[in-house]
């Protein structure tokens, strides 16, 4: 039952975004809209799920004296596949996410599991904290861009729902308004869970 | 000693491990990217160009257009547009550097006339909602029909004649001030882009 709960604290008791405030720069950056924001998430999930298994099978083998950049070496070299698989096989979402795939490197939550969880854990819980994280992250990252989206341009997925006579909030697809969306969502989860 | 030799041998085994995997990754990809850009660019031309039978983006012509830092020629590409050997039309690619955010890359093809059959937007970082409008129909449909000589080539808020975009003018602004350069330069070349349809013209 360890393992579920392995997967499950990524997605809310330790949701990336809203608990532990990691890689905070996609998660301000590229949540101009819901697409973008599921497809960084999904992106960054399947780079932080390689690189915890990698580091977990080899977390015997890497002296301590080196795992920080072996870690980086790793996780780098999915990013770069990552990215390479987008230009050849998904060109639009590679478009749209432009310059914020090779950051996905230097986002610390996949640096911090990589440390804190997969180089003390075997393969199996290494892979099930990863995909939680991840997919904790993503539901973060599509929550913040659906009200981003809706409130800055009237639609929801490119979809418009409020019609041509809804004047758009322009701030909130500015980067201000990445800052105020998240502002008010930790606010609002601070106290419905101070209630509880 | 003993420890920095096991330290070197473990970090250098990582990664030539990761340099080579990246290598395959990169050989299995280096074909459907070249496939990705190839198709990319014959969307745009043909959303520019009048209908056509050839292909342009195989029949080009490169003219020189000043010098790179480097101080190498910077090669303009033109793609001609043909339908039964006839020239139909010519695309070529301008690139705005005054967006709001990032370099703006602009198809523009124009017709034998050197009127502007139509502009596609190829590459931008425009604010989604405000500057990424230079994306809709609404705006790229007001270049059809215009050359150098018929319209101001500014937009309405400096004294032209383009709609700008509510909340968004320095794109725009970018898009018609590049546009507007690359038919001047196109004007000026003209004559180099036809000498070797002779027979057709």
């Amino acid at each position: 039952m360890s393992l579920l709960k392995e997967f499950s604290k990524g997605l809310w008791k330790e949701n990336a975004v809203f608990k532990l405030m990691l890689g905070m720069c996609p998660v301000l950056a590229v949540t101009t809209s819901a697409e973008n924001g599921l497809g960084m998430g999904l992106a960054t999930t399947f780079v932080l799920v390689c690189s915890n298994s990698v580091v977990a099978l080899l977390r015997k083998l890497i002296p301590a004296g080196v795992r920080i950049p072996a870690f980086i070496v790793i996780i780098a070299s999915f990013v770069t596949v990552v990215q390479l698989a987008m230009e050849a096989w998904v060109y639009d979402l590679y478009q749209a996410l432009g310059i914020f795939i090779p950051l996905i490197v230097v986002n610390c939550l996949i640096l911090g599991r990589a440390e804190a969880f997969a180089s003390k854990n075997p393969l199996i819980p290494a892979l099930a904290d990863g995909l939680g994280m991840g997919l904790g992250f993503t539901l973060g990252l599509f929550i913040l861009g659906t009200l981003r989206e809706f409130f800055g341009s009237g639609a929801i997925l490119g979809v418009n729902l409020l019609g041509s006579s809804y004047h758009p909030m322009l701030l909130m697809i500015l980067p201000p308004g990445a800052f105020i969306t998240l502002g008010l969502l930790l606010a609002l989860i601070k106290r419905v869970t101070a209630r509880s | 000693m003993k420890e920095m030799t096991r330290l070197l041998l473990a970090l250098t085994l990582i990664a030539v491990c990761a340099g080579f995997i990246l290598s395959q990754v990169e050989r299995a990809t280096r074909e459907p990217i070249k496939e990705q850009r190839r198709l990319q660019m014959l969307k745009a031309l043909s959303a520019v160009l009048p209908p056509f039978d050839n292909s342009p983006d195989t029949d080009k012509v490169e003219i020189p257009d000043g010098l790179d830092k480097k101080g190498q020629p910077r090669m303009k590409t033109f793609y001609r547009a043909r339908q039964g050997g006839e020239l139909k039309g010519v695309a070529f690619k301008v690139i705005a550097p005054d967006g709001y955010s990032g370099n703006i890359e602009v198809m523009v093809g124009v017709d034998p006339q050197d009127l502007i059959n139509g502009i596609a937007i190829v590459s931008h970082a425009e604010t989604p909602g405000l500057g990424s409008k230079i994306n809709e129909p609404a705006f790229k449909d007001q270049f059809k029909g215009k050359g150098l000589d018929n319209v101001d080539w500014r937009v309405k808020k400096d004294g032209g004649e383009f709609d700008q975009i509510t909340g968004a003018t320095i794109s725009p602004r970018a898009v018609v001030g590049a546009v507007s350069k690359g038919l001047e330069f196109y004007r000026q070349h003209r004559a180099e882009l036809t000498t070797d349809l002779g027979a057709n013209q």
